[in-house]
């Protein structure tokens, strides 16, 4: 690019945003809701669409798990549904039996893309296929403060509360056990699947050219495969488990490694095969971590449970404390996995969502074509940056998640002989990946 | 910002039915992958590192055995060198003895056949002067006899008669 075309897109970045500064802002202030103690409606999708933009409603909806693949307007790939009501027993079928949220199924209703029950509702309604009029959004907001949303149906003018699926989260944050639990193909599941199948083909491929190419020189996708395996070998599993115990723990640490990695990636497609947050959602995270803290405690040996629940070689007076210290670092240690793959990988698609979201604002939703065009040359700078940050992180979250895996590993199976050099030699490592988690997660610490 | 609240955070409330998928597909991504990838790929590498290895071995072997051949053949060959220069000394000593034998042989022999000549020589000249003195005796007596039997008539006769038979003699 030459130096005075880059002066224009200056030109008609600074004029743009002037212009846009410019514009008459005549959409009001709805949401003013706070500390009153009453309900607000945000969107009655009776009376059509909401005017204004809502950026952060529209990316945490992005970011969200999905009953269906929407890919614009209407249209929408539907995905397998599979729900259980303790109550009603199993309904099973595909997400287009709900027409886009206009139909309940023995009670189910799709809102906005996630399956709902409608609760509190007479036997008929939880039978058969009958007619949504429209789903009502409205958020409750306590006398301490404390805001929650609340979407309704109106099926034959009587408004039904609806639930959401059931979530592990025991209640602390809003949601906790309803009236029915999810287990369809979600957008998630169905990209788990997806990069679980392209793993077993990639990895099945290179596993027959070992076969083919015995005792002959590696080719094709088994030389460029064979690095990773090597690599992860010598950079992760010798090193945090030992030369000893590392060939029982390769496989597990090569099945975690490329199934987050398979998944990151994924989640940085923006359409169909892609674009859904898979390692970005808690519950993905959550079951890996307690796989990898399993596999780690149940291979623990009596030197490393006597190391955790009785510490000897210190005072009988300290033992009891270090006892809760360790048994506490038990459960932190896959909570911080947990947490460090889902905090990185949510916080990058929250900054992209947003930096998308500027176009919109600064077109101030479809009336200034000039603060779009603008918007546009912005984000999509900062994007293509983020994204390639992204990728980036993409790989280091998957290693970072595999070493960690092995450090933990490695401190339950190292022998009591060569306690000392080992383990400062895993922590040193540990330190390290933190270092780089830490960096990462800094960098995409998003502003809300 | 309407809607911003953690408790619509929807990705931080962990979805149960995500969650048994998740563990669902994991294992049953690491049970197929560890049975079809990962331990044939695990057992060629492991099979091919220790065929490297003893293949290097095997090549330093092989080099310190041609080592040892060189270093055999070496000293083979000096070895044969110095029995070709003991060989050579030998023979060399060996046929100055013999010449030196065969020239004392021949003069020794040279020496016996001189001397039996002259012998021979000796005994043939004591023969002869035996025979000489024989024959000078036995014509002495001849010629005394014919002397005697001629009629020495005078001195000239006499003369002449002895002349003759000094002459005859010689």
């Amino acid at each position: 690019m030459t130096l005075r075309a880059r002066f224009l897109f200056l030109c008609v970045f600074c004029l743009s945003i002037g212009l846009a500064g410019q514009e008459p802002q005549d959409h009001g202030t709805t949401g003013d809701y706070g500390g009153e103690g009453d309900m607000t409606e945000v969107h009655m999708s009776c009376d059509g669409h909401a005017a204004e933009y809502d950026p952060a409603g529209v990316i945490l909806h992005h970011i969200a798990d999905a009953n269906e693949f929407h890919l614009f307007g209407d249209f929408t790939i539907p995905l397998p549904v599979i729900l259980y009501a303790p109550d009603h027993g199993f309904t099973v079928g595909f997400s287009n039996m709900f027409h886009h949220g206009q139909e309940a199924v023995d009670g189910y209703v799709m809102n906005h893309g996630r399956i709902n029950r409608i609760s509190g509702a007479p036997d008929e309604l939880l039978e058969g296929h009958h007619h949504v009029e429209c789903i009502r959004h409205e958020v409750f907001t306590s006398e301490e403060g404390k805001t929650a949303d609340i979407y309704s149906a109106r099926i034959d003018g009587e408004e039904y509360l609806l639930d959401a699926p059931s979530v592990g989260d025991g209640g602390l944050l809003g949601g906790g056990i309803t009236s029915f639990y999810d287990f369809s193909i979600t957008k998630n599941v169905f990209t788990m699947l997806l990069s679980a199948f392209l793993l077993i083909l990639l990895w099945g491929a290179v596993a027959a050219k070992y076969k083919k190419n015995e005792g002959r020189a590696p080719s094709g996708i088994q030389s460029l495969m064979e690095p990773f395996f090597v690599f992860l070998r010598d950079e992760i599993s010798i090193p945090m488990i030992g030369e000893k115990h590392y060939e029982r723990f390769q496989p597990f640490i090569m099945t975690i490694f490329f199934f987050v990695l398979f998944c990151n990636l994924f989640g940085l497609i923006p359409i169909f095969p892609g674009s859904s947050n898979v390692t970005g959602n808690i519950g993905v995270t959550m079951a890996l971590a307690v796989i990898s803290a399993v596999v780690a405690y149940v291979h623990g040996n009596a030197h490393f449970w006597k190391h955790t629940l009785w510490m000897p070689g210190v005072p009988t007076a300290v033992k009891p404390l270090l006892t809760v210290v360790e048994v506490l670092g038990l459960v932190i240690k896959p909570f911080s996995l947990m947490v460090r793959l889902f905090a990185n990988i949510t916080a990058g698609h929250i900054i992209i969502l947003s930096l998308i979201s500027l176009i919109f604002i600064f077109g101030q939703n479809g009336e200034s074509l000039v603060g779009a065009g603008a918007g546009a040359v912005v984000s999509i700078a900062f994007t293509m940056f983020m994204n390639c940050i992204e990728l980036l992180v993409a790989f280091v979250q998957a290693f970072i998640f595999a070493i960690l895996s092995a450090s933990y590993i490695g401190a339950a199976v190292e022998d009591a002989h060569h306690h000392d050099e080992l383990g400062h030699h895993g922590e040193e490592k540990v330190a390290e990946g933190g270092a780089m988690g830490g960096a990462v997660t800094g960098m995409h610490t998003p502003a809300n | 910002m309407s809607t911003l609240f953690l408790v619509d955070f929807n990705v931080l409330k962990p979805d149960l039915g995500l969650i048994f998928w998740t563990l669902v597909i994991f294992l049953l991504l690491y049970a197929i992958l560890a049975k079809l990838a990962w331990g044939p790929i695990q057992r060629a590498l492991s099979k091919r590192d220790s065929e490297i290895q003893s293949s290097l071995d095997k090549a330093a072997e092989a080099r310190a055995e041609m080592q040892a051949q060189s270093d055999e053949n070496q000293r083979l060959l000096i070895e044969t060198r110095e029995e070709r220069t003991r060989i050579i000394t030998e023979a060399e000593r060996q046929s100055k003895e013999m010449i030196a034998a065969a020239r004392d042989e021949a003069r020794a022999a040279a020496q016996k056949v001189a001397a039996d000549a002259k012998r021979d020589i000796d005994n043939m000249r004591k023969a002869a002067m035996v025979d000489l003195k024989k024959e000078v005796g036995t014509m002495a007596i001849e010629i005394a006899e014919k002397i005697l039997q001629k009629d020495l008539k005078s001195d000239a006769n006499q003369e002449a008669f002895v002349k003759a038979l000094v002459s005859d003699l010689n």
